[in-house]
Parts: C-alpha cells; structure tokens; sequence
C-alpha cells in the first residue's frame, strides 16, 4: 500500500514536472501581462493576430511541407534499397546498416555547415537551398526511417513470405510491393511520423542552411522572441497542439493498421 | 518414365556439401516421404523442385520438362511451409484466391467458387473472413494446403508442415491431408524428420543422411528391412548390437561390417525359463525398468552389461519388476543384419 502511494507520488512529480514549463507559457500567452506573482489582463489577442497574420500561418505550412517531402523521398528510397537488399542481395544489408546509422554520430550544426561548404559553390539545383535542405532532412531522418522498416522486416519473416509468393506465381518485386509493403505499413508509419516530428521540431539545421531563403515555424519562433514574449509563447503553444495532433494521428493510424493485422486470437 | 526426376543434384552452402549426387524418381500420384535428421538435406532437395535454390549441377525433370533453371512462379509447383507463411494482410479467402487471382486467367466468380470449394474440403468453412491471426495453428496449416491445392499444381510440396502443431492434431492432419492426396490423385512430397508421421502417410519412404539417400521403400519394408546401421536407429525402435555386442549374448559371430538389429517388439519375455528351440536364442537377464508407451510397456533389461529394449503390449497389470531374473527368446530371423556405418 505504501509503495503504491510513492510510485503515485513519483509519477505526479514527473507529469508536473513535464507539463509545468508548458502550462505556465500557455498561461503566459494568455495574458497581457505577468510582472507580479499573478499575471493579468486575460485575452487571447496573441492568438488572434497570429491567427490573421499571414507572416505566421505560412511559415507553418513551410515547415509542413519541408518535413514531409523529405520523408516521403527517404521512405521511397529505402524502401526500394530494401527490396534490393531482401530480394537479390543480402548481404549488402550490413553495409546498409552501418550507412544508415552514421547520420546518428553526426550533430547538426555538423551536417549542416558540412552540407553547406560543400554544395553552396556547386550549380543549381544542388546548390539551391530548399533542394540543399530536403536532401539534408533525407539524412537526417535515414537512421529513424531505416530501424523501423528493417524491424517491420524481420517481425514478418519478408524472406519466407516473398518464397510463398513466388512459389504462387507472383514475381518478387509484385511480392514485395504487394505483399510485404502492406504488412509492415504500421511500421512504417510509425517511424514516418517521428521522422515529420523531428524534421517539424528542427531549427539549427534550417537555420544554416536556408535561414533566410525559407522562413520556417521555428525560425519565426526565433525572430519573435526579440519582439514579443507572449507572442512567442501563443507560438510554442501552437507548434505544441499541432505536434500534437500529428503524433495522436499517427497513433491512431497506427492502431487502426494494426488492429486489421493483429487481431486478438479467437481462441 | 518417372514423373519427377532428379539427376545427379549436387548442393553445397559454402564448405559444407548439402547433397550428394542424389538421383531419385518419382512416380505420379503418390505420397514420397523425404525422411532424415536435421540438415540431411531433404528440405533443400524440396527447395530445389520448387526453384528456391538452384542446384550446383544435376537436372530436375518435371513431367517430361527441365525445370533446373525455371523461375520458380512457372513451374505449377505446390509448397506448404512449417511456418505457415500466410499473407497476414489478407483474408482466409484472399489467402487462397490469391494465386489465381495472379494468373488472371480464371473469372472472378470461378475464383469465388474454386475457394469456396478447397475451404469446404479443408474443413475451414465460416472461417472465410477471418485473418491469419485470428486462426489457430492447425487451421493456418488448412489455409496454407487449400491455397496451394486450388492452383492444382503437378506437385504439391511439404516441407515439415505439422511440426509446429499438437500431437492431437497432427494426427487429424496427417489424415487429412492422405485424404486430400487420394481423393485429389495428386502427387505430393512430404518432408519430415519423424519416422511414425512417414510410415502412416507415405507410399514411398526415401530416408536421407548427411546429403545422400540411404534406403528408399515401401513403409513396411524400411521398418522390417533396414539396411544400415542408420536405417534401423532411425525407423523403430531397433536393438543395435555390434559384432562384439552381440557375440556376448549369443555366442555366435555376425557377418564382417555388419550390426545386428532386433525390433523390441520381437523378443519375447517371461518369469520361466522357455525351450526356443534351434532357432531362437534364448537369453537370461535382468530388469532394470519400464516406461509405459500407451499401451505398450518398455522394458530396459540388462545382459552382461549390454542393455536391450523390449516392448510388450499392456494387457494386464503383471509386471516384471526392476532387478527381476527374466528369459528372453529371440528368433533368430528378427536378428537383421545391417551394414555397420564404418562399413
């Protein structure tokens, strides 16, 4: 009875302590100031001139686009890496996993300066920083993208399936895209959307490489915080909900993939 | 001409030398049982009919036709895994359908009609809709036979595919599929590592070790007439005495490179001492124990420190107890010999 009481008491303390720093921006934002122990002057003006500034709303649909095109490339590309890979050759799966796991060692401001000296002298479109920074984002989430699939991968026994495909007349790469493909979409799913919420959450990156070519959620984020702190703290909340509703989304995807495949035995 | 054909079929994976220049044919319509320990090589003598690996040299002949080098999606060639391997997306339904549906060359509503037809057969009926999951091994092992039985493939392949259910219903599938195979006249091979599974199913037995094939027969002849050493330890439950072994208890000599086997079965055991007559032996010896098999009780007893097995059926409830004097009689023609494995 004692124990249960503590372990209550230490789960409390760490949801306060996780909520606590969001709760008081969100309050901050809400209000038009906040000097004494209590802030005052509710309102929800911040909100309502982000809400009709375009300056805002389309920097939040840059950042959408730039963290899903680059996962839509990537997933595309390692997915056809693994039916190589799977198919024809198997052996090359270690080099990929080594490959695939470098981007892991490397910070960000790393990659993005290395990015950076290397390609901005080059001719378009390498040298264009929107191609520069997808392609960049493409390594960046590779890591993320490659475990998941692989996992996905071996959690079906791919190698066995494509066997009973082919042995039913189906060629491999129709086995691999028509049967392995829809049997590890909830993992795949999964690592796409950590991919988006990683690439949505960027700022060192973005800001080196295309600061200010491509004005970003998070970039505007920065520059506001110089100019208004409940402003910036109406930003952080949105960012926050809309994060959010992306990972609830991704979650309730995931369970509805999943529920189709992995239905409770009947017996 | 044999239906199946396999010439010469070599198979290495890197040193080590899978097969041996097996040559073995097939006749239509039956049930071949491929039979051997862990990694004799069978499974990837299957592998081989259905082109999931390619022979280091030999031909395949499938009816009348090399298939050595065929992709394995156009030989009309049946395999059911251990596994399962079902498609966990799909249906029991979509499941089967699912290589007529690739051939495109059977309408929509003969699709519908052929599977419901193998479900009935498979015993499957209102399971349609389910998925693989929701189904029980045995019922996913049924998904597995139907959809490779609706293609009506030339051959069907098995490779172990009840070694991951019960032993209840191993029985029941055993059974089942024999019945399939007759009522469908097709002609199946059934790989197995277990000698009781390959003597109910099979009209040919060829049992396999290390890359080669050591006996083939009829059930009954591998079991009463084993040729090696290997043969007897593997199918039944034989006595192997060695040519030292068995001049102990007999005082007689066996022919040179060969054991002498004794089916448990054969050797009769009582509280008196019998008269055999000239040609049986009759040997005294100790009980060391028994385990009851079903109904049959399997004594150990001991002979100067040669040990034996004798298996009596469990009629009734007189037994002969650890470190009771017993007298065997054994016919001197259930003492088969067989080729030693040094020979």
């Amino acid at each position: 009875m004692k124990k249960n009481k503590l372990n209550k008491v230490i789960i409390a303390a760490i949801c306060i302590y996780l909520v606590l720093p969001l709760l008081l921006t969100f309050v901050y934002s809400i209000f038009s100031e906040w000097k004494s122990v209590l802030p005052e002057g509710p309102t929800l003006k911040f909100y309502v001139h982000l809400f009709s500034d375009t300056g805002f709303l389309l920097p939040i649909l840059r950042t959408f686009i730039i963290s899903v095109v680059p996962v839509i490339i990537c997933t595309i590309l390692i997915l056809l890496a693994m039916y190589v890979i799977t198919v024809h050759l198997p052996w090359l799966d270690k080099y990929m996993q080594i490959l695939c796991t470098i981007p892991y060692a490397i910070q960000g401001i790393i990659l993005a300066i290395g990015v950076l000296s290397l390609y901005s002298g080059l001719p378009e479109p390498l040298s264009n920083r929107i191609v520069m920074l997808i392609l960049t984002y493409c390594i960046v989430v590779l890591p993320y993208l490659y475990r998941g699939i692989k996992n996905s991968l071996n959690s079906i026994n791919a190698a066995l399936l494509l066997e009973t495909a082919q042995v039913l007349g189906s060629s491999r790469f129709h086995a691999f895209f028509a049967i392995i493909v829809p049997n590890i979409v909830p993992g795949i799913s999964v690592s796409v959307m950590l991919s988006v919420s990683i690439l949505f959450g960027d700022f060192v990156i973005v800001n080196i490489i295309a600061g200010s070519y491509y004005t970003t959620a998070q970039i505007y984020l920065y520059r506001l915080l110089f100019e208004s702190g409940q402003t910036s703290s109406a930003v952080v909340c949105i960012l926050f909900a809309l994060t959010l509703l992306m990972t609830n989304g991704a979650l309730s995807l995931y369970s509805r993939l999943n529920k189709k495949l992995l239905v409770e035995k009947e017996e | 001409m044999s239906y199946i054909r396999f010439e010469n079929i070599n198979k290495s994976f890197g040193s080590n030398h899978v097969l041996r220049g097996i040559n073995l044919d097939i006749n239509k319509g039956q049930l071949v049982t491929l039979l051997g320990p862990s990694g004799c090589g069978k499974s990837t003598l299957l592998r081989i009919l259905a082109g999931l690996e390619t022979p280091a040299s030999g031909r395949v002949i499938l009816d009348d036709e090399d298939i050595t080098n065929m992709d394995p999606r156009f030989r009309n060639v049946g395999m059911v895994f251990q596994q399962y391997s079902l498609f966990p997306n799909m249906t029991v339904s979509e499941n089967i359908a699912f290589g007529l549906k690739l051939q495109k060359k059977t309408s929509i509503s003969d699709i519908k009609k052929y599977t419901a037809e193998v479900i009935e057969m498979v015993e499957l009926k209102g399971k349609e809709k389910a998925y693989p999951a929701q189904l029980s091994g045995g019922q996913q092992q049924r998904v597995a036979l139907a959809r490779s039985i609706i293609m009506k493939p030339k051959v069907l392949l098995l490779d172990e595919p009840l070694s991951a259910v019960d032993a209840k219903l191993r029985k029941a599938l055993q059974f089942q599929i024999r019945e399939i195979q007759k009522r469908l006249g097709i002609t199946l091979i059934f790989v197995t590592h277990d000698q009781d599974e390959a003597m109910i199913m099979s009209d040919v037995i060829h049992l396999f070790s290390e890359g080669k094939i050591e006996q083939s027969g009829h059930p009954i002849e591998m079991y009463t007439t084993p040729k090696t050493r290997f043969a007897a330890g593997f199918i039944g439950h034989y006595n192997i005495l060695n040519p030292d072994e068995f001049s102990t208890i007999t005082g007689e000599h066996s022919p040179d490179g060969f054991d002498l086997a004794i089916r448990p079965e054969t050797v009769e055991i009582s509280a008196e001492p019998q008269s055999p007559g000239m040609n049986a032996y009759q040997l005294t010896a100790v009980v060391v124990g028994f385990i009851p098999h079903g109904n049959v009780l399997r004594y150990t007893v001991k002979i100067a420190g040669i040990l034996l097995q004798i298996d009596v059926l469990f009629r009734s409830f007189k037994l002969f107890e650890p470190g009771q004097t017993v007298y065997l009689t054994i016919e001197k023609r259930n003492c088969l010999a067989v080729q030693s494995s040094e020979a």
